[in-house]
C-alpha cells in the first residue's frame, strides 16, 4: 500500500477549493454575461444577419416588348440566353477570378478590369453582366468549378432577337448597354448600369413601353449561394406590343432591289399617312449589338463612309434638286405669278442678273409652259419662275409643304434640313441675300436641304391636294393583346388651293406618262405622277467636268417623288440614290418596281 | 463492485451523462447538413465510454499512478510512430486506425500527463527549476510530436498544465521571469518562422474578424451570427438557419455551442453552463486521502475547464479558433473517451475516500 506523507493539510485543500469555487463562480458569470450581450442585447443585430445571410432576392429579368409589323409578323422577339454575371463581394482571389473570366469568355484582362470598375458605386453583392449570350458548354463549365469559384453567377436573360437580320434594321434600331451619361438622365432613373436599352429606332423611341416590369424570386440558399428553396415569386412582365404601319413584305422586297445603292426610299400610305417600307442603305445588324459586338465590328460600322447606322430617311440631308421644282410650281401658281398659259422659251441657258444658268439639257426645250417645264423638268422655266418669286416667298412654301422641319414620323434624330431665308442668312453667315441665290434655289440647288422623309411628306400633300398627313410608323400599342393606344390618322390643311395643285399633278402625270423625265416609273394601267431630280455635286462649267463626273463620289443625286393612282391617291414613293446618277434612269425604275408589287 | 457503486457521486455522474446526450442531441441536428450520421457513431462511442469508465473505475489509483509514466513513454512512441508511418486525415497525421474506428492518440497523452505530474508535484514544496525543466521535458515531448501532425489546438492545451501546476504550487520568481522572456522570443520566431500563414490568420482575423469576413473571420462571424440570431429561446430544434444552411463551420465538432446558442438560445446555453458548473464546482469540492490524488483532480479538472473556457471563447469571438472540441459534447470518439477515463479516475478517488 502506497503511504504518503502530506504536504498538504485539510486546511490547505479546504482554501484552494474555496478559492476555485469563487474563480469558477465568477467565470461562469462572465460567461453567461458575454452570451446574454450577444444573444439578448445584440439580438436583433445578428438576427437581421442571419437572415441575410439565407435569404436572397433574385430579379427575373421581363421580356422586351414584342415589334410586329402591320399584317402581325414579328420582326423583333427574344430568345433567352445564358449570361454570365460576377458578384464582387464573393471573389476570394481577384486574380484567378480575372484569369477565369478570361478562360471563359475570351475577353482581354484589361477589358475585364474596365468593366468591373465601372460598377465601383455599386454594392459589393450587385451581379455585374461579364457576358451576354454564353455558350452552353462554357454555362456547363462554369457550373461546375461553382464551388470553387462562388462569385459567378449564370442568369438566364431574354435577348433581343431579330429574325429578318438586317431588313428594315434603321427602323428597329438596336439595343446596347447603358452608358453611365444615359444612367444620370431622368428618363432612365430605374434602371442600372450593365441593362440593355434601345439605342435607336424603335427600340430607343418605344423604350418606355416595350420594357417590361422585371419579376422578383425570394429564395433560400445556402453558404455556398445554392438555391434550397423558393418563398415566394413575381413573375415578370412583357413589355408592350408595338405595331407598326411597316408592311414587311414590301419592306423585304424594296430591300432586296436596293440592295446595291446607297440611300433611301420611303412609302406611305396616303388614307392613313402610316409609312409602309423605311429602306436605308447601307444596313446593319441590330442582333450583333444585343451581345458582344467585338471592336473590329464596331470600327466598321462607325468609319464605313456611307454610314450604314444613319437612318438616311430622316438623317440624310441633301438637295432636293429639281424635285423642288413642285414648290415652285405651286408656290408661282398660288402668288399668281404664272398661270397655265405663261410660256418660256429655253435656249438651253437664260442669263439672269448677268450671270448665265444653264438648263440639264444644253440644246434647248424651245417654249415651255408649266405642264410641260414640269414635265421635262426644265431648268429655264423655273430660273425665270424664281426670278419673279421672294426667297421668303419660296421659303414659305417650301415650309408649308413640310419641307425644313421635321416630320415626327417617331424616329428619334430626326434632322431638320434647311430651308434658307433672308432673315436666316443674316443671322448665320452675317451676309446679305444675293438675288442670284435665289435662282439657284428655284431649282432645288444653293443652300438649300431635306430629307427623303420631308420629301415623301411634301409629295403626299401634293397627291392629296393639300391634305398633309401626319406622317407615323407606329399604328398601336397593345399589352397583352389588348389595345392601348391606336394612332388615329391626322391631316393638316394646307392653304394652297385646290386647282393649283391639280394644275402641278397634271405636270407630274406627263413627267411619267408623256415622255417625261420620269418616264421609266410608267407603269400600264397605273397613273403614276411623279417629279425627278438629278442633283449635280459638280457644275458642268467645271473644267474637269468629264473627267470628274465618272468619278463615283461625284456622281449627281437621283431623287424620285411620286404617287399613284392620280385620281384617289393611294401611294406614294420617294427614292433617292446617293450618287445614283441621272434620276430618270436610275430612280424613277425602282419606284416603278415598288408601284408594280404593291399593285400587282 | 457493489461497493464502488454505492460511493460513487452518482449526482456528478447523472450530470456528465446528460452533458454527453446533450451533445448528441446537438450533433443529431447538425447530422442533417453534414449529410453523416454522426450522432450514432458518437453514441456508440458514449456506450463504449461508459464501458471503459466502468473498467476504470475498478482499477486501483495506486496502479494507475504507478503506470502513469510506462503509459506516458507509450503513448508518445505510438505518436512517433503515427509522424512516420501515419496516413494523412483531413490534412493531418492525427488519427490512429485500428479496423474500422479511428482513434486520435493524442487525446489521451493528457491522463498520463496529469498523473505523473501530480506524482511531481505532491514530492515537492516550490517548484524550483529542476522541477520546471522536467515539466516543460514531459510536456515538450508530446507537445512537438503532436503540434507537427499538425494539430496545433491539441498541442497548445497541453501547456495548461504548467499553468495549473504553477497556480497549485508557489514557484521561484526568478522562473516566472525567465519564461516571459521565453515566452515573447519564442513567439516572436514562431510568428516569423514557424506558423503557416493559414494559422497567422486565424490569429489576426480574431482581432479584426470583419476585415477578414470572407476568409478566416469568416468563421468567426458565422459563428457569432447563430449565437446571436438565437435570442432568448433560440430558433427551436433542427431549425437553425446557420447550421441548416452550412454557414457555421465545423458545427459538430469546434462550433457545436454555436448550434446550442442558435436552436435553443440563451437559454439552452444557459442550461448548458449550469451542468458544466455543477460538473467543476462538485469535482473540485472534495476530500482527497494523499496529495497526489488531490493535484491529479485539480489538474485533471482545470484541464477541462481550461478546454471549455477556450471552446466557448472561441465561439463568441474572444479567443483565436484553435479547433478545440467542447468536452463531452463535441463530436469526436477519442475526446470523449479520454475525458471519461480521466473522469473515472476523478470519481474513482472519490470513492477512495469512503473505503
Amino acid at each position: 500500500m502506497y503511504i504518503e506523507k502530506r504536504i498538504l493539510s485539510i486546511k490547505d485543500t479546504q482554501r484552494i477549493s474555496i478559492s476555485v469555487s469563487i474563480i469558477l463562480l465568477f467565470l461562469f458569470i462572465v460567461l453567461l454575461f458575454a452570451f446574454w450581450n450577444i444573444q439578448v442585447l445584440k439580438c436583433d443585430y445578428y438576427k437581421t444577419l442571419a437572415i441575410k445571410n439565407i435569404y436572397r432576392e433574385i430579379e427575373i429579368k421581363a421580356q422586351r416588348g414584342l415589334i410586329v409589323d402591320r399584317k402581325n409578323n414579328i420582326i423583333a422577339e427574344n430568345r433567352l440566353n445564358f449570361s454570365l454575371f460576377l458578384i464582387k463581394k464573393s471573389i476570394k482571389d481577384f486574380e484567378k477570378t480575372i484569369k477565369f473570366i478570361n478562360l471563359v469568355t475570351n475577353i482581354d484582362k484589361e477589358k475585364i478590369l474596365n468593366k468591373i470598375n465601372k460598377y465601383k458605386r455599386y454594392p459589393g453583392s450587385y451581379s455585374i453582366p461579364i457576358k451576354k449570350n454564353l455558350p452552353l458548354d462554357k454555362v456547363i463549365y462554369v457550373k461546375s468549378r461553382f464551388d470553387e469559384f462562388p462569385e459567378f453567377k449564370i442568369a438566364i436573360e431574354p435577348t433581343r432577337l431579330y429574325p429578318y437580320k438586317s431588313i428594315g434594321s434603321h427602323i428597329l434600331g438596336y439595343m446596347g448597354e447603358i452608358t453611365l451619361k444615359e444612367l444620370n438622365r431622368k428618363k432612365y432613373g430605374t434602371y442600372n448600369l450593365g441593362e440593355n436599352i434601345g439605342k435607336s429606332g424603335i427600340e430607343k423611341q418605344y423604350e418606355e413601353y416595350l420594357r417590361g416590369v422585371n419579376g422578383v424570386q425570394i429564395v433560400l440558399k445556402d453558404n455556398l449561394g445554392r438555391i434550397q428553396k423558393v418563398l415566394s415569386e413575381k413573375t415578370p412582365k412583357i413589355g408592350k406590343k408595338i405595331v407598326l404601319t411597316i408592311d414587311w413584305d414590301i419592306q423585304e422586297y424594296i430591300e432586296e432591289i436596293f440592295k446595291d445603292y446607297i440611300g433611301s426610299v420611303g412609302v406611305v400610305d396616303l388614307g392613313t399617312g402610316g409609312i409602309i417600307a423605311i429602306v436605308s442603305k447601307p444596313n446593319f445588324k441590330p442582333e450583333s449589338f444585343s451581345s458582344f459586338l467585338d471592336r473590329d465590328e464596331w470600327n466598321e460600322l462607325i468609319n464605313n463612309p456611307n454610314k450604314p447606322l444613319t437612318n438616311k430617311f430622316i438623317q440624310g440631308l441633301y438637295a432636293p434638286g429639281s424635285v423642288f421644282k413642285i414648290v415652285m410650281a405651286l408656290a408661282g401658281l398660288q402668288e399668281k405669278v404664272i398661270n397655265t398659259s405663261t410660256v418660256v422659251n429655253c435656249y438651253g441657258s437664260v442669263k439672269i442678273y448677268g450671270r448665265t444658268f444653264h438648263c440639264w439639257n444644253t440644246s434647248g426645250h424651245g417654249p415651255m409652259n408649266l405642264y410641260n417645264g414640269v414635265k421635262n423638268s426644265c431648268n429655264v422655266f423655273f430660273y425665270t419662275l424664281g426670278k419673279k418669286l421672294d426667297i421668303d416667298i419660296i421659303a414659305k412654301y417650301a415650309k408649308m409643304l413640310g419641307l425644313g422641319s421635321q416630320t415626327n414620323i417617331g424616329l428619334p434624330n430626326e434632322k431638320l434640313g434647311l430651308i434658307p431665308t433672308k432673315s436666316w442668312k443674316l443671322k448665320h453667315l452675317h451676309q446679305k441675300w444675293f438675288p442670284g441665290e435665289t435662282i439657284s434655289v428655284s431649282i432645288g440647288g444653293g443652300m438649300l436641304s431635306v430629307t427623303p422623309a420631308q420629301v415623301l411628306l411634301m409629295i403626299s400633300t401634293v397627291a392629296l391636294r393639300g391634305n398633309m398627313p401626319q406622317l407615323h410608323i407606329v399604328k398601336r400599342i397593345e399589352k397583352n393583346e389588348k389595345v392601348v393606344s391606336t394612332f388615329k390618322p391626322i391631316f393638316k390643311h394646307v392653304p394652297i388651293k385646290k386647282k393649283n395643285f391639280e394644275i402641278l399633278i397634271e405636270g407630274l402625270f406627263r413627267a411619267v406618262n408623256d415622255e417625261g423625265t420620269g418616264r421609266a416609273a410608267k407603269v400600264k394601267g397605273l397613273d403614276i405622277c411623279g417629279k425627278t431630280g438629278t442633283q449635280p455635286i459638280i457644275s458642268k462649267e467645271n473644267p474637269n467636268y468629264e473627267r470628274l463626273i465618272k468619278i463615283y463620289r461625284f456622281k449627281a443625286h437621283s431623287w424620285f417623288a411620286s404617287f399613284a393612282p392620280r385620281k384617289h391617291p393611294e401611294i406614294a414613293v420617294v427614292v433617292f440614290v446617293e450618287h445614283g446618277g441621272d434620276a430618270g434612269a436610275i430612280a424613277a425604275p425602282i419606284a416603278a418596281k415598288i408601284y408594280k408589287k404593291i399593285f400587282e | 463492485m457493489n461497493n464502488y457503486l454505492k460511493y460513487l457521486d452518482k449526482f456528478t455522474f447523472i450530470v456528465i451523462i446528460i452533458i454527453s446526450l446533450s451533445g448528441i442531441l446537438l450533433i443529431y441536428s447538425v447530422s442533417q447538413s453534414l449529410e453523416q450520421s454522426y450522432y450514432l457513431k458518437q453514441l456508440l462511442w458514449l456506450s463504449i465510454s461508459l464501458i471503459a469508465f466502468f473498467i476504470v473505475l475498478r482499477i486501483k489509483t495506486e496502479f494507475v499512478f504507478r503506470s502513469s509514466l510506462a503509459l506516458y513513454i507509450i503513448l508518445c512512441i505510438i505518436l512517433s510512430i503515427q509522424l512516420i508511418a501515419g496516413q494523412i486525415v483531413g490534412g493531418t497525421k492525427s488519427w490512429l486506425r485500428f479496423g474500422f474506428v479511428a482513434v486520435q492518440v493524442s487525446e489521451f497523452i493528457k491522463i498520463p500527463i496529469a498523473l505523473y505530474i501530480a506524482n511531481i508535484l505532491s514530492k515537492i514544496r516550490i517548484i524550483d527549476w529542476f522541477t520546471f525543466c522536467k515539466l516543460i521535458f514531459l510536456l515538450g515531448i508530446p507537445f512537438l510530436l503532436i503540434a507537427v501532425q499538425p494539430d496545433l489546438g491539441t498541442a497548445f492545451i497541453l501547456t495548461s498544465f504548467i499553468i495549473i501546476s504553477i497556480l497549485l504550487k508557489r514557484i521561484k520568481l526568478s522562473i516566472i521571469f525567465v519564461s516571459i522572456i521565453f515566452i515573447i522570443i519564442g513567439s516572436f520566431l514562431s510568428w516569423n518562422y514557424i506558423l503557416k500563414p493559414y494559422q497567422k490568420n486565424r490569429i489576426t482575423s480574431f482581432f479584426n474578424p470583419e476585415k477578414y469576413s470572407q476568409s478566416s473571420g469568416y468563421q468567426i462571424i458565422q459563428s457569432k451570427i447563430a449565437i446571436g440570431s438565437g435570442g432568448l429561446n433560440g430558433k427551436g430544434y433542427l431549425k437553425g438557419s446557420q447550421s441548416k444552411y452550412k454557414f457555421l463551420p465545423t458545427r459538430h465538432t469546434d462550433f457545436v455551442v454555436s448550434v446550442l446558442g442558435e436552436e435553443f438560445g440563451f437559454v439552452g446555453v444557459s442550461f448548458l453552463f449550469l451542468l458544466f458548473f455543477i460538473l467543476f464546482y462538485r469535482q473540485f469540492n472534495f476530500k482527497s486521502k494523499t496529495d497526489r490524488e488531490f493535484y491529479f483532480v485539480y489538474l485533471f479538472n482545470f484541464f477541462i475547464l481550461f478546454q471549455f473556457l477556450i471552446n466557448v471563447l472561441m465561439s463568441i469571438g474572444l479567443f483565436p479558433i484553435l479547433g478545440i472540441p467542447l468536452p463531452f459534447v463535441s463530436y469526436g470518439g477519442s475526446s470523449l473517451l479520454s475525458f471519461f477515463i480521466g473522469e473515472a479516475i476523478i470519481f474513482k478517488i472519490k470513492i477512495n475516500n469512503y473505503l
